[in-house]
């Protein structure tokens, strides 16, 4: 095979996963802004000039207004009948690919904010500690789908998956 | 009678066991012992009775232990029942019994016992199936026939069973070709590995507190010797000690080396290596051949300078912690290393065949990642002396770090290499911990393809095959993007292809083949 490139994964994960890493990041991005400037002013842990905190949270704001987005952007997935695809990161992206022969557990979980938004997420796990492929922010229904899919061609393979 | 038939009922371990409890706390009141002849007045006569409180209470827990455990194997697994107040039942079916280990303290030696250790695909640490201790000669036929059960697990009443209830019908390693065994002359690899150091540490540490339980510090007197050597000036007392604590470590670490893997041998029977070593505890480790996904031919610096290296095996059903019994060299000349592993893979290919580079952009980090610290630290030191004042003999030490950094990367370029060759994906990298990994393709079982953003600005990627077996995955270290595509495409055929789109579409400057 020459002459050849990976491409992205096809699917992208729920529009409402942006709200739910919006949110986390408000949560976040406000807790540090406000422990910073209680130590800076209230206690005086440390001297805190205006402009430091200012530019704290200018990088906060950027933080919050870019994240969600380019996350959405950057991780997708993709499943065919022989294999798993997953991406995700922007700093250090890390594709991964398990074919469905070696697939030992698929995982749904749903966590108390995702839940907020209807989200779920699918962990697919193989015998290596270090290729567990997760993608989170499915719409919950499609979770579940994914997860009947997975398991039923999964099943449809023989082997111990080692 | 098979022995697996004979062990259809609950039973327990070998009774010989009741003895290894009291003898081995009566060795550790031994210290005590000798500090009481020794000292005379003792550091403290009031603490007798405790000290044999503590040796009666570990006696009374080793016979309730040997009383509650039992074990069986029957309908086609292996049950461990144990535990007085928390009963605890663990149960592996046969055929996913992965590796048997026997190994043997001096005291159980001398008993004649040996424990069982039954390796499961299962990561988990309860979940460790011990069998402590039976007979060496029933462990040894229990080993034999979990193994030869465990790959076709379909039918236990199999003829090649009935029969091994013979002593002499069994296989024993003993009589097998030996692949490797120990040459004593190879000890003078152990002070030029960094786990020579650590033994010698632990057994500086040891010393120095039996010492202090002895009270023998206060005897020598180290008062007595810092005034005996005030009148040196420090350019004597600094080198000599320097000198005093080379030979001591050194002399640590090659005890340490015999003490490990004395007696070491590699045997290759009946569809499984076999793996001896240990002067005064004894291991016997058995993998099985379909386990074995690849080797790790391991070359730090100071051994590769000393013309050695050592080789571990990449096992699937071992994890982490049961890293030690995967070894299958031990420090040694590179040609034997050479040698062991290429029998292991069963061809010469993956550990001889010339690398493929990874291209002068692999380079180029290689030297950023390497000179930019060394460059920070002169920069610091810079600043730190003609802003903060700092003495000056700091900046020509910072700058040391530049030439060493640019050995490192010329080194570690040097070292950057793949190839797929006889079905195995070969590895190379590193430099101070050089690693070249071969593993069978047929053991891939997933691909990462891991790009930080100046990897990806330089166009390449760190590919890593994961697999069930040794770190969990290979990694091909900063190689051009689409040759790691074509390198996962042709290792594992059908898989990535399907996620690809041809480069012909895009812009040709992200093409262009790097082999040197």
């Amino acid at each position: 095979m020459e002459g050849a490139a990976l491409r992205e994964p096809a699917q992208r994960v729920s529009p409402r996963a942006r709200l739910m890493w919006l949110l986390g990041a408000v949560v976040q991005g406000a807790w540090l802004l406000v422990l910073v400037a209680l130590g800076g002013w209230l206690w005086h842990w440390f001297p805190l000039p205006w402009w430091v905190f200012a530019a704290l949270a200018a990088v906060v704001a950027a933080y919050v207004v870019v994240m969600p987005t380019w996350r959405y952007r950057t991780h997708r997935w993709e499943v065919t009948d022989t294999a798993v695809y997953t991406q995700t990161g922007w700093w250090s992206r890390e594709r991964r690919i398990a074919p469905m022969s070696r697939i030992q557990t698929v995982d749904h979980a749903e966590g108390a904010v995702a839940r907020l938004f209807g989200l779920a997420s699918v962990t697919v796990t193989t015998a290596s500690s270090a290729g567990a492929l997760e993608i989170s922010g499915l719409d919950r229904d499609r979770a579940r789908r994914l997860v009947d899919e997975l398991t039923l061609k999964a099943d449809a393979v023989a082997g111990d998956a080692t | 009678m098979s022995e697996l038939a004979h062990d259809e009922q609950w039973q327990r371990l070998d009774a010989r066991m009741l003895l290894v409890h009291p003898i081995r706390e009566v060795l550790r009141f031994l210290p005590f012992v000798i500090g009481l002849l020794f000292a005379g007045t003792a550091t403290g006569n009031g603490d007798l009775p405790w000290q044999l409180l503590g040796v009666g209470v570990p006696v009374t827990l080793g016979v309730l232990r040997y009383v509650t455990t039992s074990f069986r194997i029957a309908e086609g697994r292996i049950e461990l029942r144990r535990g007085l107040l928390n009963r605890h039942l663990l149960s592996t079916p046969l055929d996913r019994v992965r590796t048997v280990d026997l190994t043997s303290s001096a005291i159980h030696r001398v008993l004649g016992l040996a424990t069982v250790r039954v390796g499961t695909a299962s990561a988990s640490q309860e979940d460790r199936l011990d069998l402590d201790a039976l007979q060496v000669g029933r462990a040894r036929r229990l080993r034999e026939e979990l193994l030869h059960v465990a790959p076709s697990a379909d039918d236990p009443t199999d003829d090649q069973i009935g029969d091994s209830t013979d002593d002499r019908d069994v296989v024993t390693p003993d009589r097998a070709e030996v692949v490797l065994a120990l040459d004593p002359a190879w000890v003078r690899f152990a002070p030029l590995t960094s786990s020579g150091l650590v033994i010698a540490a632990g057994v500086l540490g040891a010393t120095s507190q039996l010492m202090n339980t002895l009270g023998l510090w206060d005897r020598i007197g180290t008062g007595e010797i810092v005034r005996g050597t005030s009148g040196l000036s420090w350019w004597t007392v600094v080198p000599v000690g320097i000198v005093a604590l080379v030979v001591l470590v050194s002399l640590l670490s090659v005890g340490g080396y015999l003490v490990a893997n004395w007696g070491f041998a590699l045997r290759h029977v009946g569809g499984a290596w076999h793996l001896t070593r240990g002067l005064l505890t004894t291991r016997e480790t058995s993998l099985d051949d379909e386990r074995v996904a690849g080797v790790s031919v391991c070359e730090p610096l100071g051994l590769r300078a000393a013309g050695g290296g050592r080789v571990a095996a990449i096992v699937t059903g071992l994890d982490r912690r049961q890293q030690g019994s995967a070894v299958l060299v031990p420090p040694a000349p590179r040609e034997v290393v050479l040698r062991v592993a290429r029998d292991v893979l069963g061809s010469a290919g993956p550990v001889d065949a010339p690398l493929t580079g990874h291209g002068p952009r692999a380079r180029r980090r290689r030297f950023t990642r390497a000179l930019a610290p060394a460059a920070a630290v002169l920069l610091a030191a810079l600043l730190l002396v003609t802003v903060a004042g700092a003495p000056t003999w700091l900046v020509p030490v910072a700058a040391l770090g530049l030439p060493v950094g640019l050995l490192l990367a010329i080194d570690r370029t040097r070292g950057l290499g793949h190839a797929l060759v006889d079905g195995h994906l070969v590895s190379r990298s590193g430099s101070l911990d050089r690693h070249r990994h071969a593993l069978d393709t047929g053991h891939v079982i997933g691909w990462t393809f891991r790009s930080t953003w100046p990897q990806r600005r330089a166009g390449l990627t760190t590919l890593a095959a994961t697999t069930a077996g040794g770190k969990q995955k290979v990694s091909v270290l900063d190689v051009p993007a689409d040759e790691a595509t074509r390198l996962a495409a042709d290792a594992v055929p059908g898989l990535v292809e399907q996620f690809t789109v041809c480069l012909a579409d895009r812009t040709p400057a992200t093409r262009g083949s790097r082999r040197r």
